[in-house]
Formats: C-alpha cells, structure tokens, sequence
C-alpha cells in the first residue's frame, strides 16, 4: 500500500481496460437478432446496418453515461461527505423530469408545438435540451438553498435534493394525469432510464463534452480527499473548500446533466459503482476516479447488454435503468453486507 | 524573519450581534519558542488559534506570518508556512493512517496533487515523530482515539510549517506520548520552528511552554513566563476557582492543583 497514487491508478486503469474491452465485445455480440460479425465487416446487409448504426453507437453511449455517472458519484459523496450521494438523490433527476414533462405539455399547445418545431429544425433536441436545463436549475437550486453562511452544507444540501424529488415527482404524476396514454408511456420510458441509438458525431460531441468535466474532477482528485477532514482539516492544508465545493458539484451536475439528456435517468450506477471500486481500491480519489469511470462503462455496457438478452426471446427489452436498479440493488445490498 | 507570528489586536464575533469571542488580543510567537494559551471554557482560545491560522478572518486587527499579513498569503503559501492541528479529528475515515500523513504535503502538491518520493519519506518520517509509524497500514477507524491523535499530530509534521498551531493536543494522549509531543515541539523550536499550543493541563503548559498567554473573555489577562502566570492570584480570578501553586520537587516548575473541599 506505500506504492504512490500514480502507480495505483495506472494499475487500477490497466486492470480495468481489458475489463471495459471485453464488455464492449460483449455487448457488441448480444442483441434483439442474430449478426455475422465476418459478414457485417464485409459490409453485407443487413449485418453491417445492424453492427454501424446500431450496435456500435448503442454501446458507445452506454459506455459514456456509464462512466459519467460514476464518476459523477464519486464526486457528490466526497463533497457531501456521505456515501449514499448518488447523482439521482440530487433534486437531478427531479428537475430533468420537470424539464421533460414541460416539453410534453408544451407540445400539447399550438405555440408550445410551433417553438418545438423550430427547435428540432434547427437540430435540437426539445426533450433533451429540457432535461438538461431541468437537471442543472434542480443543481443550482440545491447548490442555493443548500448553503448556509456561505457554504454549502451536505446535510443541507441533500434534505433540499430528496424534498425537491418528491415535490418534482408529485409534479410528473399529476402531469400524468391530464396526457394521452401514448405521451404518459413516453414520459416513463425515459424516467425509467433507456439506451436509444443515436448518431455517431452526436456521440463523439458527447464525449468531448463528458471529458471535461471528468478531467475537471481527476484534478480535484487531491482536494477532495482532504474534504474527508472536515471543512477545516481541508482548508487548514490549503484547499479553497468553497470553490472546490463549486467545482466538484457543477462538473457533477454537468456529466449527469448531459448524459440524462441521452438515456433518462438511470439510476444505481453512480451509486453502486464508486462503491464497488473503493472495496478494491481505498478511498483515494486519485484512483478511485478513474477507476470508477471504466468500471462505470463496463457496468452499464454489460447491464444493457443483459437487457437485451434476457428478454430476446419476449420480443421486447426492459428500459436499461431498471436492469441497472435490478441488478444493483441487490448487489449495493451485498457490497454494504461484505464489509460489516 | 524571526517572528513566526504576530497578532495583533484581534477581533471576532461568530455572528453578527453576537457578543466577542474575541475581543482585542494580540500573540506573539517568535522561532525557538513554544506559546501556550490558557484560560477557562469560552476565553476564545480556539478562536484566536483559527484566527492566528486564517481559518477565520478577523473583524479588526492583523495577522503576519514571518512578516508577511495573511491576507496577502496564497491559501497555500499560508499552509506552508502554519499547520493547524484541530481539537477534534474526524473518526471515521477509511484512509490509511500513511495516507493521512500524506495529506499533510498537500500545500507542497502541484496542479494533479501526486506525491513525489520525497513527500513519501516525509510522511514516514512524520509518522515515526509522533510514534504512529506501526499504524501506517491500518485506516484510521480502526484506531483508538489516542492513536489517531498521533496519526494526525504526523500529519502537521509532515506539513513542515515553521510554526504549528496546536488546539489541545494532548487531550487524548497518555502521559508517555504528551511528553513525546512536547519533545518534539521543542525539538522543532530548536531547529527554528515555533509553535502555540491551545491547552487545559496547567501543570503540562507550565512544563512545556516558554511562555504563557492567559486569556478571559477574549482579552488576555496576563502573559509572561509560567512563573509568571502560573500564580495563584492571577489563575483564582480567571477561572473563579481557588486554585494553590507548589514548586515541583524536582525541577521547581510551578504546579497546579484547584482546592477542592471534601
């Protein structure tokens, strides 16, 4: 355990590679029908259709919201300083249903359909784009309310995200309500969390996009392992904990902010991931970031890959975000009973 | 350069309305010299201790660290130059004790904060000052409360500031290591450091201290050497207790002991 920070991390990162290579391999091999891998790299129809427009960006996507939520858990509990931090107990998720459930409405109205028309012309995203915004006005919300003489407060921070939760979801319901079914089967896929396909230049700005946040956060690694002592420990060593605060909460908020834009809200990822790897890896944020980032990947690939296995045969698959509550739940479960 | 800290006429109110936890006190801690505060419960000896550190800003008045006014000093220039040792140390971490050392190089850390060999041995150096080395593997949770006073005495070691502002730091320590604790301080004022050390044990502060800052009310009473604090004239009406002064037998430091009828 005297070996460095660097070292560790590089370990961490080399063991978990092939991990995220084999569940992309996976994850690339298993779908709704049968694909020649052989056939589709000769560009015969329609594997090669099946492998570049579906596959491919399937598990692309699920690798970065994988590891973007992730690593945005790590984050929200060292700077709430509680282990049950998870991206979804935010108010995040609140908001961007809010942010979706507007937009169904909205589309419900003449001027609200005309201004969602002139969005998607312009190659926006109305439902997306409202998640997003939803997302990070809950943060900011919570980023207010949750302070106190200038500082933000985990306690306080996190009673303002559960009460905004339920008060967003009271909301949805009642929303619900007044929709078409058709809209209100909508609205739940997405809350419930679900992998689409999108386009592969649309992933690669995602990426990029997702890069800096996660790039922003490994370099509060250091800092955030000093939150660990306390407000004043930390800044008794020099940390600007205010800012650091800052950084660490928007860099979150953002990472979880584009991917609900992707996939809806799904959920245990940041939670069980991050607690997963720091069994294997200590508490060091150093390592623990990265590590969680492919471990997230990896976890999110295999779970959508279960999905659609598991129900191949129904000919319909469950949203990825209840795989991901099914399977982690438990295992959340068997990780806390593990180290009693 | 050989004043380590000069406070002067420090003021500080927790909140607005509230009444002076600090109320016009100046310390002075010059290298060579160890510094105790004393004075009964709410005196604002932790708060002219934070104050002296910049974890909190005074409402009036100036810190200089070697000359320097804190308000000046980059967060981390300041780190380097004070290590703060809280009264209380969060008890459930799941770093290792040699983790916990590291983190006090974090002010000498660039942007990517990763230790260099270097900072590696100044941990394990820190450690074995405060006679924690053998905890170096074992989290901190799992340890006793004097233990892990010792892990986070190595870690303001391992800060390798001039001076070391301590808040009680030999609450939890048995005698063997509150006596190892002041060898080390003194060993550091030796080598040019200095250091002000918050502390309830009259008889200890007599022992370890060169001088004595005796404070009530947020003013300080009475400052000098222990034999000149340390009398029972001055230490009955600050803490509205009777207390008797006895030379120790040995070494002739005064000793203090409340009178307590039975």
């Amino acid at each position: 355990m005297s070996r460095s920070a660097t070292s560790r991390a590089l370990r961490a990162v080399a063991v978990l590679l092939p991990v995220v290579a084999l569940a992309l391999a996976v994850g690339l091999g298993s779908g709704a029908g049968a694909m020649s891998l052989a056939a589709a790299l000769r560009g015969v129809e329609p594997d090669a259709t099946v492998l570049f427009r579906l596959r491919i960006p399937r598990v692309l996507l699920a690798a970065e919201v994988g590891a973007a939520l992730s690593v945005a858990g790590v984050a929200l509990q060292a700077l709430l300083r509680n282990p049950l931090a998870d991206p979804f107990v935010f108010g995040l998720s609140g908001g961007a249903a809010l942010g979706t459930a507007a937009v169904v409405i909205l589309s419900g109205t003449a001027v609200g359909a005309a201004a969602l028309t002139a969005a998607s012309f312009i190659g926006l995203l109305p439902v997306q784009l409202a998640a997003v915004a939803g997302a990070m006005a809950a943060a900011l919300l919570v980023f207010t309310l949750g302070r106190a003489r200038g500082q933000l407060e985990p306690t306080r921070a996190q009673l303002v995200g559960v009460v905004f939760n339920s008060f967003a979801s009271a909301v949805v319901l009642s929303v619900e309500a007044v929709l078409k079914p058709e809209q209100t089967q909508a609205v739940l896929l997405w809350l419930s969390g679900t992998l689409g396909y999108e386009a592969m230049p649309l992933l690669a700005g995602a990426g990029v996009a997702l890069l800096v946040p996660a790039l922003v956060l490994i370099a509060l690694a250091g800092r955030l392992n000093l939150l660990a002592l306390g407000d004043e420990g930390a800044a008794a060593l020099g940390v600007d904990v205010p800012r650091t605060r800052f950084l660490a909460f928007f860099a979150a908020s953002a990472a979880v902010g584009i991917s609900v834009a992707f996939t809806g809200l799904v959920g245990f990822v940041g939670l069980v991931v991050p607690h997963g790897v720091r069994l294997v890896t200590g508490p060091d944020h150093r390592v623990v970031l990265p590590a969680s980032a492919l471990g997230g990947a990896a976890f999110l690939v295999l779970a959508d890959a279960l999905a659609r296995v598991l129900f191949r045969g129904l000919g319909a698959e469950p949203p990825v975000g209840a795989v991901t509550a099914i399977v982690g739940a438990p295992l959340f479960v068997a990780l806390l009973w593990s180290r009693r | 350069m050989s004043t380590l800290l000069d406070a002067r006429d420090l003021h500080y109110r927790h909140a607005p309305g509230a009444p002076e936890a600090v109320a016009g006190a100046s310390v002075r801690v010059v290298r060579g010299e160890v510094v105790g505060i004393i004075g009964p419960n709410a005196a604002g000896k932790s708060t002219l201790a934070r104050l002296c550190c910049g974890l909190l800003t005074p409402q009036a008045g100036e810190v200089l660290l070697q000359d320097v006014p804190l308000a000046r000093l980059s967060r981390r220039d300041r780190a380097r130059r004070v290590a703060f040792l809280p009264q209380h140390q969060p008890a459930d971490l799941t770093f290792t004790a040699r983790e916990v050392a590291l983190m006090g190089r974090a002010p000498h850390l660039g942007l990517w904060s990763l230790e260099g060999p270097q900072d590696v041995e100044r941990a394990a150096a820190a450690l074995a000052e405060a006679d924690a080395a053998p905890l170096a593997d074992r989290p901190v949770a799992q340890l006793s409360g004097g233990e892990r006073q010792r892990v986070f005495l190595a870690r303001a070691f391992a800060q390798d500031a001039a001076l070391m502002v301590l808040d009680e730091p030999t609450a939890s320590l048995d005698l063997s290591h509150q006596v190892l604790l002041v060898n080390a301080l003194r060993r550091r004022a030796r080598d040019g450091g200095g250091a002000m050390l918050v502390l309830h044990d009259l008889a200890l502060a007599g022992a370890a201290c060169d001088r004595l800052v005796l404070m009530l009310a947020g003013r300080v009473l009475a400052e000098g050497t222990p034999a000149e604090v340390l009398r029972p004239e001055v230490l009955s009406p600050a803490y509205a207790t009777q207390v008797d002064v006895v030379a120790d037998p040995f070494t002739g430091q005064p000793l203090v002991a409340p009178r307590i009828a039975r």
